[in-house]
């Protein structure tokens, strides 16, 4: 039990060691998908075994004396509580489909490839197990690098520059967190050792730092999480780097290491600026997503490359996400949490989607692409799954996770009706982008740049004269998982959102309020949870 | 126990030296394929006697002169350890025992190691002198036989400009350091720096002589600047780095710095006595300019290089400016007290420095030179291995070894965590927290950043280019082939020695990492770097000062 989560660190961690010395091309990718969905298997244990009644509590709880460090206050301190959990079960099962998804598109140096891929897991799974803040800042900045060789190595055209673009604009914000957490971590425990442990240096920030530094340390932590998520101002990295990615380090950018920032925003951020720094700051934060959300939407709209669009996209919806947080209720953060799963999946999804075109075309440009649905019906069909379920169309995942980040900036203290209406109006304009492309793409005369857009139909049913078909086999097994998991949490939100009612309840206290509190659920925070649960079952009916 | 034991490991070096210039004088091939054997086996003698510990401690009479102490025995461990790893990439890999990928001694071999252990036991002099005189003569005797090093290093015209450039500045620094450690020995009448710092903590001097003090302790840490590299006498670096042969560049990376932190530490040390004054803000302050000044001059300045080996000497700056935030950090009082984390940062950042820049300058041995046809008529200079960018391009796909011991030692220097790189930035910016130096640590983190800038040039040279068409050596005249055919080719080059330096660099670069016993050690080394225990200020009684000469001098 203890040592479930050192299990499933080591598994993408020894993985990659091995598959550093496989004999073929073909062994290290099946090693790599092996390795990849045995953890993904482990990732389904820790659900299996997580006590949800208690999702609260931090579990599979192990801290080995071996890697203490005391000089620092550094050890290597695992446990997830159910916020956790499900951000490790996305990992887990994004990472063997981007496996699966780059079977043919990579075709050089697959043995480094694979062992990068296994790497990038492992860091990311560390990222949401750790709970010693330095070990967090540990494995966010280890991502940095397989993510380096990925696009830099394997991208498109301009991969060395946005490689470079990627890691120097990540690196250079998140040293600022770095020296945030040292602040912190050293000033933790006032004339004793200094310790890195989360819950010390939160209880610490919240009460013994003065507000001002309170402040500063909070912006300090933002400046790094902010580039990562990313925020208006900075996210001038993501489209190039997006773009010039191979598909599956676009889904895992997406779908994984977009979420290291408003995951390290909402476990670290907000409850070390709580009760001052972060309500003070909360109103600006809120403004930088509003822009983010139009501005991303906007930009979006005029793109011509479909994967810059769904880059771009991912700018507006991460919006909503940090909107949720800084609502610092426990409507928004519930809904900004599921948020973060849901992008995940569906923008992942759609990348998936444009990596098979791009594929099959080598193009991805809109204005050569009509008329798709005639000749790839399949292909189609999950194509206007993921844009309905990232527009958010109810009954959808995308929908339930919008809804309730609004909900939470309406109700919200810090931000307020204005945040509300002005968020909403960029569901419409995601709608608009979303629509536009697929209506160019899908839809209309069939051109491709094959076909010149000579002939407009009839070509459909001759897939096999050299013009690329249909999706194949192993391309719908990658795309049904995702598409089931789309629909389920349209329908069915409440797996997710029941069990991280108690962790974001407890998140939105001030710590070093008693545990005795946080056990039994004191009349307060019950009344809140009951608020969530009506509201979440009205909105399905 | 008398004088000349607690002199043995300097002794044995020396002697081995000399014994090595004996041999040069035969100029038989016989004494130069075993220089290298011979140096190592002084360096592994010194260094087991280091690691075995010795029990007794040193009469007072010799610890008026000598002293050791953890820090000491630190120091010299760490340059014992480091100098082996610099011999392995000296190590002549061709028949005729004087020759590498990009060393060139011809029948100087001998005398090249033999000057090699003369400046390690410099470095050993300096790190137990408790005299001002003999860490004068140790900053010298490390320092001098550098000089004719990098002029013998390889037989072209940068090699020796270098080395003319090399000297004429050292010596104006020698000059500096000497001149103000005359001042402090005016002010204070004592050359021993127990004594030194008993007569700083005695208020009448005070009064007197603290304008000379302030002057002498200036001059000392300016003119050790030199020796490390750091602003305002670091522009040397560039182009002495650049033309010394490879292996030589490790060297001076590495020597003269350890001998520069340890003489500073042991210079400030003596001039804060903080019993009864903290060390004039003016120290501190100085420090902290040249910190900043160095590591963003260091690290901008390192942007703008296409050679490598400018690039190393820029990190080579830039790393003497994070090791200052820690000098800065441990020589401010806090309290009334000295933190001995600043100094344990310092002292952890040397082995980091150390073992992470032996990895980098031995991959650029493994790698060829290419011919370029804007130089040198399009052919290599003799005794020039992989030197550019363009050099070493896609060569980690050729050799993924070399390219992985590269991109470790490469983020190592960055500071990306699971190195030890990044623990020693951690501890660092730790001391100079406590002192609450944010500003500093702000512009540490930064610099960090930017350096990414450069190093991450290397990674993607090697990783993300692709080698350039082989050109090969046919172009090339005969007798170059012959001349250079033999040493560039990478199956040669690619030798045992240089291997092993470098998996072990590179191991050690992720391993120290999360390695507690270094730490361990460096602490208590940093702890009794004061010798006057902060903790205990009653303990000192403040000496009368002495000002007759005679007196003075220490026994010895």
């Amino acid at each position: 039990m203890r040592a479930m989560l050192i299990c499933l660190l080591l598994v993408p961690l020894l993985g990659a060691m091995i598959g550093t010395s496989m004999p073929s091309a073909k062994a290290s990718r099946r090693w790599a998908l092996g390795v990849s969905l045995l953890t993904a298997a482990l990732a389904g244990a820790l659900v299996a075994l997580f006590d949800f009644g208690h999702a609260q509590r931090f579990q599979f709880d192990c801290e080995p004396e071996m890697f203490m460090i005391d000089e620092i206050g550094f050890s290597v301190h695992l446990a997830i509580d159910s916020i956790s959990l499900w951000l490790i079960v996305l990992t887990a099962f994004l990472t063997p489909l981007a496996i699966a998804a780059s079977w043919e598109s990579i075709a050089k140096r697959q043995t480094e490839y694979y062992v990068w891929m296994l790497v990038l897991l492992f860091a990311m799974l560390g990222v949401f197990a750790a709970r010693d803040l330095l070990l967090f800042y540990v494995f966010f900045e280890l991502t940095l690098i397989p993510m380096f060789f990925i696009i830099g190595i394997w991208g498109g055209a301009q991969r060395q520059y946005a490689a470079l673009k990627f890691f120097l604009f990540t690196f250079s914000a998140s040293v600022l967190t770095f020296a945030g957490i040292l602040y912190v971590g050293m000033y933790a425990a006032p004339g004793s050792q200094p310790s890195m442990d989360l819950d010390t240096v939160i209880q610490h920030a919240q009460y013994g730092l003065t507000p001002h530094q309170q402040l500063w340390v909070l912006l300090a932590m933002l400046a790094g999480f902010a580039v990562k998520i990313p925020l208006f101002p900075v996210h001038t990295w993501l489209p190039l780097a997006h773009t010039e990615a191979p598909t599956a380090g676009s889904v895992i950018l997406a779908g994984v290491l977009l979420k290291l920032g408003t995951y390290g925003m909402l476990r670290i951020a907000l409850p070390i600026g709580m009760p001052n720094a972060i309500v003070y700051l909360a109103p600006a934060l809120g403004v930088l997503c509003l822009v983010g959300i139009i501005y991303g939407a906007l930009v979006a709209w005029v793109q011509k490359d479909i994967k810059k669009l769904v880059a771009y996209s991912s700018v507006s919806h991460l919006g909503f996400c940090v909107l949720g947080l800084v609502a610092m209720n426990v409507v928004g953060v519930q809904g900004s949490v599921l948020y973060m799963i849901n992008h995940g999946l569906s923008t992942g999804a759609l990348f998936l989607v444009v990596g098979m075109i791009y594929d099959r075309y080598h193009t991805r440009d809109i204005d050569q692409l009509s008329g798709l649905a005639r000749r790839m019906p399949i292909l189609a069909f999950f194509l206007v799954l993921f844009t309905l379920s990232s527009i958010g169309l109810p009954g959808l995942n995308g929908f339930v996770s919008e809804f309730l980040t609004i909900l939470g900036a309406f109700t919200s203290t810090n931000l307020g009706i204005g945040f509300g209406a002005v968020a909403a109006l960029g569901i419409i304009l995601g709608a608009v982008y979303m629509l536009h492309m697929v209506a160019c793409v899908l839809f209309g005369p069939l051109k491709t740049p094959m076909d010149d857009g000579a002939s407009g139909h009839g070509h459909a049913e001759h897939a096999g004269d050299g013009r690329p078909g249909d999706l194949g086999g192993r391309e719908i097994a990658i795309l049904v998982p995702l598409a089931v998991a789309v629909v389920l949490l349209g329908v069915m939100p409440n797996i997710i959102l029941r069990t991280i009612e108690a962790p974001v309840s407890r998140l939105l206290r001030p710590s070093g309020a008693d545990d005795a509190i946080i056990r039994p659920v004191s009349g307060h925070a019950a009344g809140v949870e009951r608020e969530t649960e009506f509201v979440v079952r009205g909105r399905e009916e | 126990m008398n004088f000349l034991h607690a002199l043995v490991p300097e002794v044995a070096l020396v002697m081995a030296a000399c014994v090595l210039f004996l041999l040069g004088a035969t100029r038989s091939l016989l004494a130069r394929r075993a220089s290298p054997w011979i140096a190592m086996a002084a360096l592994a003698f010194v260094g087991g006697r280091m690691m075995a510990p010795s029990g007794d401690d040193l009469p007072s009479s010799i610890a008026a002169t000598l002293m050791s102490p953890a820090f000491t025995v630190f120091i010299k461990t760490l340059t014992v350890l480091v100098a082996m790893l610099l011999t392995l990439l000296h190590w002549p890999t061709d028949g005729s025992g004087s020759r590498t990928s990009s060393l060139e001694l011809g029948q100087e071999s001998p005398e090249y190691f033999g000057l090699m252990l003369l400046s390690v036991a410099g470095v050993l002099l300096v790190a137990g002198a408790n005299d001002l005189i003999l860490l004068f003569l140790g900053i010298e005797l490390a320092s001098l036989p550098t000089y004719v090093m990098v002029s013998i290093s390889r037989p072209i015209a940068v090699a020796q400009e270098a080395a003319v450039k090399y000297f004429f500045l050292g010596a104006f620094s020698a000059a500096l350091t000497l001149l103000g450690l005359t001042f402090i020995f005016g002010a204070t009448g004592a050359t021993n720096l127990t004594g030194i710092s008993n007569a700083v903590a005695s208020a009448e001097l005070h009064a007197v002589f603290s304008g000379w003090l302030l002057i002498g302790g200036v001059l000392v840490i300016l003119g050790l600047a030199f020796k490390l590299a750091a602003f305002p006498l670091h522009f040397y670096a560039l182009d002495v780095y650049t033309g010394a042969a490879t292996p030589m560049t490790a060297f001076l990376s590495f020597i003269p710095k350890i001998t520069g932190f340890t003489a500073l530490i042991r210079v400030l040390n003596a001039l804060g006595a903080p019993v009864a004054h903290e060390i004039p803000q003016v120290y501190v302050s100085l420090l902290w300019v040249m910190a900043v000044a160095t590591m963003t001059i260091g690290n901008t300045l390192g942007l703008m290089q296409h050679n490598i080996k400018r690039m190393m000497a820029c990190s080579s700056i830039a790393h003497s400016g994070y090791m200052l935030v820690g000098v800065t950090a441990a020589f401010t009082l806090t309290d009334g007290m000295y933190s001995e984390n600043g100094i344990s940062g310092v002292l952890f950042y040397l082995v980091a420095y150390g073992v992470m820049n032996v990895g980098v300058f031995a991959v650029l041995m493994m790698l060829p030179a290419r011919p370029d046809p804007f130089t040198n008529d399009g052919k290599i200079a003799p005794a020039t291995s992989a030197e550019t960018l363009a050099d070493i391009a896609g060569a980690g796909r050729r050799d993924p070894g070399l390219g992985m011991i590269m991109a470790i030692c490469c983020l190592s220097l960055i500071g990306i965590p699971l190195t030890v790189g990044f623990m020693g930035k951690v501890l660092l910016a730790r001391p100079a927290l406590e002192v609450s130096y944010i500003g500093l640590v702000i512009i540490m983190v930064l610099n960090a950043a930017v350096s990414a800038g450069y190093y991450l040039r290397i990674i993607s040279a090697m990783f993300l280019k692709e080698p350039p068409p082989d050109t090969g050596l046919e172009a090339s005249s005969e007798t170059h082939a012959v001349a250079v055919g033999t040493v560039c080719a990478p199956s040669h080059m690619r030798t045992a020695p240089l291997m092993f330096a470098g998996v072990l660099s590179a191991g050690a670069c992720i391993c120290l990492g999360s390695l507690v016993p270094a730490m361990t050690a460096v602490r208590s080394a940093a702890r009794e770097s004061f010798y006057i225990q902060p903790s205990t200020p009653g303990i000192v009684k403040p000496m009368p000062p002495q000002r007759s000469a005679p007196s003075a001098i220490p026994r010895r």
